[in-house]
């Protein structure tokens, strides 16, 4: 009993340093970024890991810098750019990310069918019952405290740690990888080049950006106790690229050595895992897969319709009947059910549609950050608190740098 | 003089169209659209041109709208250029893409567009603001401005529903306490609101507006008000204003209510503020503040209307006229003896229907509930449920009368618990 309330004491404590920065993190590694890192990993070995520290680095100030909006503006990132930037602006950037959002819904619901098809659920199952779980959770259900059973199920996050030293990778090598760049031969490889895009994208999305400003704004964080926040903010996103790491490590260690290549299905992730890391790792990853694909199915398509409606200003609110709120719902529904209703179509290539929809989100990303650092930098809404040079630099470095990835992935499209 | 109104317009269909004067030379392009506040609200002052010299005023009875829509000016030398000072709002710069407060639908919304209506005295033409637009037809026109032709921009956007707030319901909100004076913002509208409307309002704006309205509120008012937040909210409104101010707004609130506000504060703060309060306010407060917040103290207020069990009802009357507390809140009357032990509760009804003369002691209920200081808040909630109670009197060790739960302090509680 005495054992039962202090675990409880400290668990509590726990969660109360933990904040919005650290859950937008988690919900960042989602069926869209397993697979992505998966895929990095085992087509490419350990030739993308020196992608990890800039992306780190690039995430850290992105996520910094809608965190000090929302607490110095006490605003959204919709609503600040519909009031900076207007309505045609702000309905253009809804309708590509309502486009991009639809994408990675898709994506979770294909990590669902995945994983579940590891225990032998069919995917005409798994999809519409989880599908039919999520939109009654937010429409009928309590939200908030759902969110907190997620959090505490995405300790299942540390699995993949383990599943990537159960791996037994050669640590010298992944090691070196991230510190080097790779040989200049690679990047006239088209695939490389896109899945870079799909690992940027995937760890910087263009929708956390929306959902991570938003949290904050709700919880009513002051700017007095904007250190901690930061705080949050840096230990989540660190917690999200050392998992994907060792994501990218332990396929890198198992399919790409093996000479397995590329993977088709997302069980073949795990499947593939199974004769050559143990069955303990096999069952870590597909149990990950199924808690991060539900957890960001419930929780993207409710943030897509919540950014959009108050950036053009219609009513929202699960606290609202369908009829007050006509848009917010239907938007929300549509989401989930078309998102499903794609992952139901038979032979439907599952990899391939989720690292497409994360390399959306890398094309949209620069004009989202672009936005950002043109309202960040504004004095009038900002005052002291507008971005320092190097803030500036790296933000700006990252969008370039995804923009000119893009352009060079469309060159060597049309070369191929 | 005659006035009758001709075309209507809206801001959108308005900017950008190009301006000429009598002969026919372009002069600029339409900017913004300058609109007068407090007695002449509504009326248009002037135009804001974007001319090859920077922004000029027109005032509107030196523009002719010509036929065909667009603007001509009638005397050149009344351009003015622009010092920054004016009295007046600026319809794409102050309204359109901002919140503002919809006081017949009580909410907060965001403006798509303004609608306009010119109007013609003889020769002599003026232009009003109707409305605001918050529909989807008014956002329709202005994403799709300039991309379809004019005729069928507004046929399209005519697809699509209109929800238009009159210009007099509208509550404009403006972040900067001088400018706020000067354009006479005083927010009468949202003042003539229910307190629990207001808290709605205050709870959907972002915390600068939100801090512009509550600022605007008489202390009286921003006490219901700030009764009704939830204590997050309660928090972060009184954390910009000085102490002295904020001991005005709590004297004015329910004491069980100023406890709860203060109890959340730092200690530093809520002593601050005490110490601003009047003497007999601050010691009612100081006292509830003692209890831990879950118990029947920590929930209960010290406003109630106590009478010596010995009087008659013409003095329980008596009492009630000059209780000082929200008389609309009294639902009972509690009788004490000198030493403040409680006897007895008679309930407004049995009062009104007694004789003058009639000696409380017999009306009251002879099984009347009280429940300790201590006893904890689930428990409170379930004797209310048990015995349908209305209000519930709390005392202390020695059966003392301290202090009354209502039935909506409880309701209150158990949705928080939620």
């Amino acid at each position: 009993m005495n054992l039962l309330r202090r675990w409880k004491v400290s668990l509590l404590l726990f969660f109360a340093v933990l904040g919005p920065g650290f859950i937008t993190a988690n919900v960042d590694n989602d069926a869209g970024g397993i697979l992505t890192y998966s895929q990095a990993g085992a087509q490419f070995g350990y030739t993308l890991l020196w992608t990890m520290i800039p992306i780190t680095l690039a995430l850290i100030v992105v996520q910094e810098m809608c965190a000090r909006m929302g607490v110095v503006t006490g605003k959204g990132l919709s609503d600040l750019i519909r009031e900076e930037f207007g309505l045609r602006i702000t309905f253009i950037t809804m309708l590509l990310l309502v486009i991009v959002n639809f994408g990675n819904v898709v994506a979770e619901f294909s990590g669902i069918a995945g994983s579940l098809q590891l225990f032998h659920v069919s995917k005409y199952i798994s999809v519409p019952v989880c599908a039919l779980l999520v939109w009654l959770l937010v429409v009928k259900g309590d939200y908030k405290s759902t969110e907190k059973i997620f959090l505490i199920a995405s300790v299942v996050y540390i699995s993949y740690i383990l599943a990537g030293v159960l791996s037994g990778p050669s640590w010298h090598e992944a090691l070196i990888s991230t510190v080097k760049m790779p040989p200049k031969s690679v990047w006239k490889e088209r695939t490389y080049v896109y899945l870079v895009i799909g690992v940027i994208g995937t760890t910087i999305t263009p929708w956390m950006q929306f959902y991570l400003q938003s949290s904050i704004v709700e919880k009513g964080i002051s700017v007095k106790d904007y250190a901690a926040c930061r705080l949050d903010v840096i230990v989540g996103s660190l917690f999200t690229d050392i998992v994907a790491w060792f994501i990218v490590v332990a396929c890198a260690a198992t399919l790409y050595a093996h000479g397995l290549g590329a993977i088709d299905v997302p069980s073949d992730a795990a499947e593939a895992m199974k004769p050559l890391a143990g069955p303990y790792a096999f069952l870590l990853f597909a149990f990950g897969l199924f808690n991060a694909s539900l957890f960001a199915a419930s929780i993207l398509p409710l943030s897509t319709a919540y950014t959009v409606c108050e950036g053009l200003g219609l009513e929202s609110g699960v606290d609202k009947s369908f009829d007050e709120a006509p848009v917010f719902y239907w938007l929300y529904t549509l989401l989930i059910a078309g998102g499903a209703a794609v992952v139901l179509v038979p032979n439907f290539p599952m990899v391939k549609f989720v690292i497409l929809s994360q390399v959306l989100n890398g094309i949209l990303l620069p004009v989202v950050i672009i936005l950002m650092l043109i309202l960040i930098n504004r004095k009038d809404l900002m005052g002291e608190h507008v971005n320092s040079r190097w803030f500036n630099a790296v933000a700006w470095l990252t969008a370039i740098i995804v923009i000119g990835l893009s352009v060079a992935m469309l060159f060597t499209t049309a070369g191929t | 003089m005659t006035e009758t109104p001709s075309n209507p317009s809206s801001l959108t269909a308005l900017l950008g169209t190009p301006v000429t004067d009598a002969g026919g030379r372009m002069r600029g392009r339409l900017k913004d659209v300058a609109v007068a506040t407090g007695a002449d609200a509504g009326q248009v002052a002037g135009l804001i041109l974007k001319t090859a010299d920077g922004a000029r005023l027109a005032e509107v009875r030196n523009i002719l709208q010509t036929p065909s829509g667009a603007l001509e000016i009638r005397d050149v030398s009344g351009l003015r250029s622009l010092k920054g000072d004016e009295n007046f709002l600026l319809l794409q710069q102050d309204i359109v893409d901002r919140q503002i407060v919809d006081v017949h639908g009580r909410k907060v919304v965001r403006a798509n567009d303004v609608n306009l209506q010119w109007f013609s005295h003889d020769a002599i033409q003026s232009l009003r603001v109707t409305g605001v637009e918050v529909g989807l037809s008014g956002a329709m026109r202005r994403i799709f401005k300039g991309l379809l032709p004019r005729p069928s921009l507004e046929s399209f956007s005519a697809n699509f529903a209109t929800r238009v707030i009159p210009w007099e319901l509208v509550d404009v909100i403006e972040v900067d306490p001088a400018r706020r004076v000067k354009l006479k913002i005083e927010h009468a509208n949202i003042a003539q609101m229910h307190p629990s409307d207001i808290a709605d309002i205050l709870a959907d704006l972002a915390p600068a507006e939100r801090a512009a309205v509550f600022t605007t509120l008489d202390e009286e008012l921003a006490a219901e008000a700030l009764e009704e937040v939830d204590p997050k909210l309660q928090k972060s409104l009184i954390e910009s204003l000085d102490s002295g101010h904020v001991a005005d707004i709590v004297e004015e609130m329910d004491p069980g209510a100023a406890a709860d506000l203060l109890g959340e504060l730092p200690d530093a703060r809520s002593e601050a503020i005490l110490k601003e309060m009047e003497p007999e306010e601050r010691q009612e407060v100081s006292e509830l503040l003692e209890f831990p917040e879950n118990s029947a103290a920590g929930r209960m207020t010290t406003d109630y209307v106590a009478v010596h069990a010995d009087e008659s009802v013409s003095g329980a009357v008596k009492a009630l006229k000059a209780f000082d507390g929200d008389p609309e809140s009294v639902t009972e009357v509690y009788l004490v003896d000198e030493k403040d032990v409680l006897k007895g509760v008679v309930p407004l009804a049995r009062l009104v229907m007694a004789q003058p003369e009639t000696r409380l002691a017999v009306l009251t209920d002879p099984r009347f509930i009280s429940c300790p200081a201590d006893e904890k808040q689930d428990d409170v909630a379930e004797l209310f449920d048990k015995y349908n109670l209305r209000a519930l009197p709390v005392v202390d060790s020695a059966q003392r009368l301290v202090g009354i739960i209502q039935a909506d302090h409880v309701i209150a509680f158990l949705r928080q618990g939620r």
